[in-house]
């Protein structure tokens, strides 16, 4: 009767995801059956589970690029290098995570599958060009990070985090949704390769209706990625949620966010020309607001959140100048910003996290002094790190910025070129306010409590401050290990 | 013999340095400080004296060749290749280096010789002999090497090494300062020296198309003096003055040439040795070394050359004048020194290079043996060093007193007609003749050489007058005024007449930059006084008898003595000085001069008459001793000698100007550039970044319904620019 042929599926290109996906089934199952309050089992088996989709990830670095599954999965180099890179930050992340929970007091062994669920969304969305799995994949990475953000129950400010995040991001995903089915609308289909097809068309209203679209899905990647106006949630959300809630969040969310930005702006380079200017704009407007607003906070992990704008922007500003000339300029500029902004920021946050003890948890400036005094290590490895963030050479910071500045005159995108170098020395104060605060500024009276450093984040803050000196001296063999993704 | 021995003699003072640097210390220590010294001493003057030995090897076999291959590039390793640039790090055998290496390690070792004694009971005797070997083995550098680069790392080397010794007793607050000081003023000197390679430098660069298989070695002297530099120079002529201008500049920092001749005298604070070998003999002559290295630049511009003469001419006279109010014995022989460098300078103007490095040499023989001899009486005076205590003293240092006569009549220039004279002699005779034999130093048809000339035989008669008058006051005389001076009365009398030739460095001590105790503070100063007192324990008075220096001290003295007998008496016989540093006597530009002007015999005459008439005026002077019109009680000097005593103000303003006018300027640039100016800018920036940053955080009020508003609005602005941006587009295509 019907001839059913169900196209032929490479599986190996969804293995990486559904090993991921299954190790976070095993993490549930572990947490039914384990002694109580004993993650140990969970923790390891995530920790494993997690190391060998990065191998198999690692295995496929140099395979074909193609898709299956009728489009829905994408592999290509740019795409397992982010999902290689989330899988990373989550392996940090539970690093130090469960030292963290336990001082919080909120040792509950549902994190480990939600963080690694919510990484799946993430590997989704950078590895698809079809909007629906972007779709997809982002409400799953979304909706583990709300009950993530909420963790800490008995904390108002961890609820009202969770349900600041839960709310505006519902916003802002009926702002994606909206767009796809717009685009859906104007082009018949929800591969990203229809939209170019429809644009060429040509077709005046088919064209603003694509338009309309790809500006209503830019608000939803905005509010994901941190781009100013869509930036407001990040700080209050980063300030309330747990710390290595906050880190993940800072350093997965990203990736992810600005992968599948990636994806939508360089397959539709054609329609540039129009949004180009106004993202150019979003640019400046993300990069100045995230380091001037920065200066007059008083919380670190608010700080961060800012911070976390203005690397939005400085990547924003990367991925234009790629889109303008995508010929000269690769992509390898924003995989290696994305690296190295993932660990010196999981570096900094893993700092930030001792300062939990007994079910309190300060993240005031002045929390941190004495820090150096308590943990040379974690002082040393705030510092490098910040001096990443900062820019100052031989860290991987200053080589991604250096970069990103190179890309845009070489773009021809001066102004970008100098707003970035302008609010780079602007963050200066506020990331330097954070480093005088743990190794200048003296102790208050009753000096700030931090546990000892467990095994998990000592680990987690030396894999962090190798990666920003190997990055920042040794940048260009691993910019050759990226490769020149030029399209 | 080869010419890779030239390593051996650039090695030996850097192994002392090295075995003076890492065990001098534990050797005394262990050895005990007596026999600890011997032994140290020993190992700073062997490797000093073996370089001598290798060096004496070398300039023989140089000699064997014929003149004009005189030349020998040895290279150790590559040094520096960045692009095409290539500095190897290579020395030039040549007579012009060879000389002066045979100074500097012959002179150097029997200063060392005489150190070993004259710092017998200085606790920090091997960080003396440290800085010593150091310092030959960067002036050898200085002179030996054959590249600019090389040029500059001796020139601040032997720089460090002054400063280093000039503060090397640096508790004493005054020694410190001197140090400052002469380090500072040679930052001037070598602002105009570095300017002037960087000019070296860009006029190679700029015509490198002109050099071919020189393989990248631009700054090697080979190729900066070759025929086709000099072409370009040639070619370049205003650049060239002013590159000779800038390199005079150097030679002035280095050679205590006037404006900046006055870290000089001051540096007559470090110990003795250190004045006879740095601040005599061999740093302080790196000027002339240099214009006799870059002479064809010289050659090329006779505007610079006059001005060479005229500096040089007036520094002669300037300091010979000042001499004339100085009690203290060493800063006698410091403007003494200041004198005769601006003489060969006054040679080097004229044309004559040859007869500044010839007087170089003599001066190095007389002029050492006179500091060491100076030495000699500190030591055996109990650390005095004021004339006005002296008198006498042949009675009780004979060799001491005899070897000193030597060098005052070498100094002087003591002549028997044209058979025989002392060394310092023939050196100012041929600078004398060939300044007023030629007509090179002109401008405009002025012929500023032949008037230089005429400054300098003036010169010579000062110098005579005033270096009989520091004999007699010392040495001869019926008085032995020391023995006026009550025990234990001494320390405020004494005091009070050293200060006063200092007077003006005190006064500026107490309105200088420590006004705000930047260098200083109040601790440290009054441990520094405390120190000062400390010192005058073991001092002159009454029951003071002077006693001959050990034989380790007035060895060398005896041998620098027949050196200024000899010396300019065999260098001299036919031209063979002259001949061996430019052959035949002929200037690559301007070939053959005139060693004498055609009234030769009346110069011999006159310099004769101005010897032999300053010797007997000083004689009918100061035979009874210390005139009333010199003595203790300064309100009875006539004007003159008193405004000689303060070097006729000119130390002073430059002090004033220099430190209390750049303290004004760093003050007002401070208070009111940097603190009102710059701070208010950056404060102001800091503060409206502030501003910002808190209307961005008004904006972030906490409430979704907010944060959701902005949003839309935001979309909605993001959309409508977007689709604005399209109808743009659009309507643009149509």
């Amino acid at each position: 009767m019907y001839d059913i042929r169900p196209p032929s599926v490479d599986w190996s290109m969804v293995t990486p995801v559904v090993l991921v996906f299954l190790t976070g089934l095993a993490g549930l199952l572990i947490e039914m059956f384990r002694p109580k309050q004993n993650n140990n089992s969970i923790v390891l088996t995530s920790l494993g589970g997690l190391a060998a989709s990065f191998f198999v990830l690692y295995g496929q670095l140099s395979a074909e690029a193609g898709e299956t599954l009728a489009g829905m999965v994408l592999r290509d180099r740019f795409g397992i290098l982010l999902q290689m890179a989330l899988v990373g930050v989550c392996f940090i992340s539970i690093l130090f995570s469960e030292g963290y929970l336990r001082e919080k007091r909120i040792p509950f062994g549902e994190f480990y599958p939600l963080a690694i669920w919510s990484t799946m969304g993430g590997m989704l969305m950078v590895a698809s060009n079809s909007l629906l799995m972007i779709f997809i994949g982002l409400e799953v990475l979304s909706i583990s990070l709300y009950v993530l953000a909420g963790l800490s129950r008995a904390e108002q400010k961890s609820e009202e985090s969770a349900l600041k995040y839960l709310l505006l991001g519902s916003f802002a995903s009926a702002f994606l949704l909206y767009g796809i089915a717009f685009v859906y609308g104007a082009s018949g289909s929800v591969h990203l390769s229809g939209v170019v097809k429809a644009w060429a068309t040509n077709h005046a209203n088919t064209q603003h209706m694509l338009l309309f679209g790809m500006g209503m899905m830019l608000v939803g990647f905005g509010f994901k990625s941190a781009l100013a106006p869509f930036h407001q949630w990040t700080p209050d959300v980063y300030q309330g949620a747990p710390t290595n809630v906050t880190g993940f969040m800072a350093a997965g969310s990203k990736i992810a966010a600005i992968g599948a930005l990636f994806r939508v702006l360089s397959e539709s380079v054609e329609l540039s020309q129009a949004w180009l200017p106004a993202l150019f704009w979003v640019a400046i407007l993300t990069m100045v607001v995230g380091n001037f607003a920065a200066l007059v906070q008083k919380d670190v992990k608010r700080i961060l959140g800012y911070s976390s704008i203005s690397n939005a922007g400085y990547i924003l500003a990367a991925i234009l100048a790629h889109v303008k000339a995508p010929d000269k300029i690769g992509a390898n500029t924003i995989v290696f910003y994305l690296f190295s902004y993932a660990v010196m920021t999981l570096g900094v946050f893993a700092v930030i996290s001792m300062n939990a003890k007994d079910g309190r948890e300060g993240t005031r400036l002045s929390d941190l002094n004495g820090l150096w005094k308590r943990s040379p290590l974690a002082g040393g490895v705030l510092i490098v790190c910040l001096a990443s963030l900062i820019g100052i050479p031989l860290t991987g910071g200053f080589f991604g910025k250096f970069m990103i500045f190179q890309d845009l005159l070489t773009a021809d995108m001066t102004p970008l070129a100098i707003v970035l170098a302008v609010t780079s020395v602007v963050s200066v104060y506020y990331y330097l306010g954070i480093a005088h605060a743990a190794w200048v500024a003296e102790e208050g009276a009753t000096p700030a409590e931090s546990a000892p450093m467990n095994a998990g984040l000592q680990v987690a803050c030396v894999t962090c401050l190798v990666g920003v000196f190997v990055m920042g001296i040794f940048g260009q063999p691993v910019l050759n290990m990226i490769g020149g993704i030029v399209r | 013999m080869d010419f890779k021995l030239i390593w051996l003699v650039l090695g030996l003072p850097v192994l002392g340095f090295l075995i003076q640097a890492f065990f001098g210390g534990r050797v005394i220590s262990r050895m005990g400080a007596a026999s600890g010294r011997k032994v140290m001493g020993w190992l700073a003057v062997l490797p000093i004296a073996g370089a001598f030995g290798a060096a004496v090897g070398i300039t023989m076999e140089l000699a064997k060749r014929a003149a004009e291959d005189r030349a020998v590039v040895e290279t150790l390793f590559s040094w520096i290749r960045i692009a095409s640039i290539n500095v190897p790090f290579e020395v030039r055998i040549d007579p012009l280096s060879m000389t002066m290496v045979l100074i500097i390690t012959g002179i150097g070792a029997l200063i060392h010789l005489y150190a070993t004694g004259y710092m017998a009971e200085e606790k920090d005797y091997s960080r003396f002999f440290t800085y010593m070997n150091l310092f030959v083995a960067f002036m050898l550098v200085l002179v030996l090497g054959n590249n600019l680069v090389l040029l500059f790392i001796g020139w601040e080397g032997v720089g460090l090494c002054s400063y280093l010794l000039i503060g090397f007793w640096y508790k004493d607050l005054a020694n410190s300062r001197a140090a400052n000081k002469a380090f500072i003023v040679n930052r001037i000197g070598d602002w105009g020296m570095t300017l002037g390679m960087f000019m070296i430098v860009a006029m190679i660069a700029g015509n490198l198309g002109q050099f071919q298989g020189v393989e990248g070695r631009y700054l090697s002297y080979d190729v900066v003096f070759s025929s086709t530099a000099i072409e370009i120079f040639r070619s370049n002529p205003g650049i060239t003055t002013a590159i000779a201008l800038l390199l005079f500049v150097g030679a002035m920092g280095k050679s205590a040439q006037f404006p900046l001749y006055i870290w000089l005298p001051d540096a007559m604070a470090g110990p003795t040795p250190v004045s006879a070998l740095i601040h005599a003999a061999t740093m302080v002559t790196s000027g002339v070394v240099l214009l006799n290295r870059c002479n064809v630049i010289f050659q090329l511009s006779p505007v610079a050359s006059s001005v060479v003469c005229v500096i040089g001419a007036f520094t002669a006279l300037f300091a010979a004048l000042i001499a004339f109010g100085q009690t203290d014995i060493k800063k006698v022989l410091a403007y003494s020194t200041v004198s005769q460098l601006g003489y060969m300078f006054i040679a080097c103007g004229a044309g004559a290079y040859w007869a500044g490095l010839f007087h170089v040499t003599t001066h190095a023989f007389f002029k050492a043996l006179l500091f060491l001899g100076s030495g000699a009486v500190i030591h055996a005076m109990a650390h005095n060093q004021d004339m006005r205590n002296y008198g006498n003293l042949l009675k009780y240092l004979k060799i001491t007193g005899w070897t000193m006569v030597i060098g005052w009549l070498a100094i002087s220039g003591v002549a028997v007609w044209t058979f025989f004279g002392f060394a310092g002699f023939y050196s100012k005779e041929s600078i004398l003749g060939a300044a007023f034999g030629n007509n090179f130093a002109s401008i405009n048809g002025v012929n500023y050489g032949f008037y230089s000339a005429a400054v300098g035989l003036l010169v010579a008669l000062l110098t005579s007058l005033y270096m009989t008058r520091m004999t007699m006051l010392t040495f001869f005389g019926n008085e032995e005024r020391w023995k006026l001076i009550p025990a234990h009365s001494h320390a405020e009398h004494s005091d009070h007449a050293h200060h006063a030739s200092h007077a003006h460095e005190h006064e500026h001590d107490h309105h200088g930059p420590d006004v705000e105790s930047f260098f200083f503070n109040e601790e440290e100063l009054a441990l520094a006084h405390a120190h000062e007192d400390h010192e005058h324990h073991h001092e002159l008075d009454e029951n003071h008898v002077p006693h001959e220096v050990p034989t380790s001290m007035w060895m060398p003295l005896v041998i620098l003595a027949a050196l200024s007998v000899l010396g300019g008496f065999v260098l001299a016989q036919n031209n063979v000085f002259e001949y061996w540093l430019y052959p035949k006597g002929e200037l690559t530009i301007l070939g053959e001069l005139e060693h004498h002007p055609h009234w030769h015999e009346l110069l011999v005459g006159l310099s004769t008459v101005a010897a032999y008439g300053g010797i007997l005026i000083g004689y009918l002077i100061y035979r009874k001793g210390l005139p009333k019109s010199e003595g203790w009680d300064l309100s009875a000097w006539n004007p003159f000698r008193r405004a000689a005593g303060n070097q006729f103000g000119y130390d002073k303003s430059m002090v004033d100007i220099g430190v209390d006018g750049g303290g004004a300027l760093a003050n007002f640039s401070w208070k009111v550039l940097d603190a009102k100016g710059v701070d208010g800018v950056v404060n102001g920036l800091g503060g409206i970044s502030a501003g910002i940053g808190r209307a961005f955080g008004a904006v972030q009020s906490g409430f979704v319904r907010s944060y959701a508003l902005l949003m839309m609005l935001g979309g909605a602005g993001l959309v409508g620019y977007l689709v604005y941006l399209l109808t743009v587009a659009q309507g643009g295509a149509r």
